[in-house]
């Protein structure tokens, strides 16, 4: 059966071709580290989101006076909702994570630089879809937290003057978050935002096969080196195979990935589930304990340390603007950070500082 | 390089520029943003508590907030005029009897004014020997007697001692009665302790809360007859309630236990293939 099934498709489309011009004899630099396989699991983790997501949907109902009540009967009467509904809430943070990881590997090796640009600028776009599926898809159980925590959130634009209470209406569908922001939120959540991130998934995984990957530029260089002014594929003759050297990689990471997530649900199965996560939403009662999820804790605290608000969004609106275009600033031939101790310095500085931010907002 | 500079620094001169002509935003976003608890703002303090802190009011009066705030009321959002009435958000009007004022209410009118919210409390009081001395001699025990005023803690068994019920007459029968409530008291408390460990794990309880609450307040109200024979009567009933609830949570700490395990199993084997994975990559490697 399976030898006939793969001769039918060797006869249609070559398969055997296929696999050995696009896995086997696709080379990756000898040199390349556990930090290149973070793109695959980070890919793996958006799959585990969308399974999981998919099984949540069956059952959730997007509705204020429901959404609640649903989410309690997939943690308690739906066989195995419980595993889903954990695995999608623990898969949110952990994604992050690992794109988090993904991004500051990226930056370290200088892979950002000519000519992957539009390859980095992707990666960013994509960090910023996912950090929009965390926001909306907090808001769907209807919890407290899901209810003060999307308030909050959705009061930053407010900050804007002349167009920010507009902004800030438009996100919540009134003056305050109700049944229409939960709508909003979750026609986003799984129909706008899916195709968004495939579509700069399918971007971002073009460039890499079509300029080829980028080698750790710390020891022996083995290609990609010189001068760039006209278009070539960055290919490792010498390299191992993608397939099975790097896939089995690959694969042992997200094995790993796979062993966190469920060291969370099997030890700490409550820590992105805090006190107000398990309260039905109350417009009437603010909790005490609302923070922001740990990602944007960081922006938090900066944003109640900068006196003048609008002034603080700016700033944050202009680091990130520098982030994504950072490859545009940064045309320097140098990609090894550790001859660039001026570079290694701020880069040191900035994650000190988003560590240090991130606690003091924890704790504050 | 020179374009991607110009427009960031393009971008930079609009929102510094915007961010010097906005104040009026920025300020209703501080309002909206800041000053919110989960801020670590300052929530709006009602006039009660600014008077009763400050040096305008009587020393043997500025202790009262501070008892509140530590009361089973404070936790439950029971506030001052609750009790008191007034109008807290109204410096002018707080102490109007307009607006419902009626500062410390008559020795013999405490029932009523707890009575407002402990309802079936109240009619078993009314009934009971400590109801009816009340309305005898205006000078019985009544529910702050018991109870204190502002410093009003989550009522349990261990209200009923020596040292309290001997200030009116011998322990012995209140002794009694105390050995009537205590298995059921005991039963309560286990529940509500179990409750609060499944939601320190997650677990919505409000059903079982809601059941547990009905039958303690029933309980309660009973036991505020002072009748030993009735107490001791009625206790098989409420324990028979109390067991269905047990049997819930007993259910769900077990299906917790399962959760467990069966991720724990997951945890594993994803370990195991993880390690296998590993290896086999290390052979292709050599």
């Amino acid at each position: 059966m399976w030898r006939r099934i793969k001769k039918g498709l060797e006869v249609r489309i070559g398969l055997e071709d296929l696999i050995d011009t696009k896995l086997k004899r696709y080379t990756v630099p000898r040199n390349t580290n556990i930090f290149y396989t973070l793109g695959g699991v980070a890919l793996a983790a958006f799959i585990i989101q969308a399974v999981t997501g998919f099984f949540l949907l069956i059952y959730y109902v997007p509705h204020s006076d429901h959404a609640f009540r649903s989410v309690q009967q997939i943690m308690t009467s739906v066989p195995f909702g419980w595993l889903f509904r954990l695995m999608h809430v623990v898969g949110a943070n952990l994604i992050v994570a690992v794109v988090f990881l993904h991004m500051l590997s990226v930056f370290f090796m200088g892979s950002y630089k000519k000519p992957r640009e539009l390859t980095w600028v992707a990666g960013w776009l994509m960090l910023l879809v996912v950090l929009t599926f965390s926001l909306s898809g907090t808001l769907l159980p209807w919890s407290q937290l899901s209810y003060w925590t999307t308030t909050v959130v959705t009061a930053m634009p407010t900050a804007f003057p002349y167009v920010g209470d507009y902004i800030a209406n438009v996100l919540r569908g009134g003056e305050f978050v109700s049944g229409v922001t939960l709508n909003r939120f979750f026609a986003l959540h799984v129909a706008l935002l899916p195709p968004v991130l495939v579509l700069f998934l399918v971007v971002h995984i073009f460039l890499i096969r079509r300029i080829g990957l980028s080698s750790p530029p710390f020891g022996e260089q083995t290609a990609g080196a010189g001068e760039w002014n006209e278009y070539r594929h960055v290919s490792y003759p010498d390299g191992y195979s993608f397939y099975p050297y790097f896939v089995l990689k690959e694969l042992y990471m997200v094995l790993a990935y796979l062993v966190v997530m469920f060291f969370v649900i099997t030890f700490v199965p409550t820590l992105f589930l805090p006190q107000g996560a398990n309260i039905p939403a109350d417009p009437l009662k603010t909790p005490a304990y609302i923070k922001p999820q740990w990602y944007f804790l960081a922006p938090y605290q900066m944003l109640k340390l900068i006196p003048n608000k609008f002034f603080g969004i700016s700033i944050q609106l202009l680091l990130l603007a520098m982030f994504i275009l950072w490859p545009f600033f940064d045309t320097g031939r140098e990609r090894n950070i550790l001859k660039r101790p001026l570079l290694l310095i701020a880069f040191l500085a900035s994650l000190l500082l988003w560590i240090v931010l991130t606690v003091w907002g924890r704790t504050s | 390089m020179r374009y991607s500079v110009t427009i960031l620094l393009l971008l930079a001169a609009v929102l510094i520029g915007a961010s010097m002509t906005g104040a009026n935003y920025r300020d209703i976003f501080g309002k909206e943003f800041l000053t919110k608890p989960w801020a670590g703002g300052q929530v709006k303090e009602s006039v009660c508590i600014s008077c009763h802190t400050s040096d305008i009011i009587k020393p043997e009066y500025r202790d009262i907030p501070q008892e509140w705030k530590q009361s089973w009321h404070y936790q439950n959002n029971v506030s001052c005029k609750d009790c008191h009435g007034g109008d807290p958000d109204d410096a002018e009007a707080a102490m109007s009897p307009e607006r419902g004022f009626i500062g410390t209410p008559d020795y013999a009118e405490v029932p009523q004014v707890c009575g407002r919210c402990h309802i079936g409390i109240l009619k078993n009081y009314l009934e009971s020997g400590h109801g009816r001395a009340l309305k005898a001699s205006k000078t019985g025990p009544n529910c702050v007697t018991c109870h204190g005023s502002h410093n009003i803690q989550k009522a349990s068994i261990k209200i009923i001692n020596e040292a309290r019920c001997s200030r009116c007459h011998s322990y012995e029968r209140a002794k009694v009665m105390k050995q009537a409530l205590f298995l059921t008291e005991k039963k309560i408390r286990d529940i509500d302790e179990d409750l609060k460990r499944l939601k320190r794990a997650g677990v919505f309880t409000d059903e079982e809360d809601k059941t547990l609450f009905r039958t303690h307040v029933e309980y309660r109200t009973l036991f505020h007859t002072v009748n030993v024979g009735l107490v001791k009567k009625s206790t098989d009933k409420f324990a028979r309630k109390l067991s269905l609830i047990e049997d819930k949570i007993d259910k769900t700490f077990r299906e917790l236990e399962f959760r467990r395990n069966f991720s724990a199993f997951f945890m594993m084997l994803f370990t195991v293939m993880g390690v296998v994975v590993f290896m086999l990559s290390r052979t292709y490697k050599d």
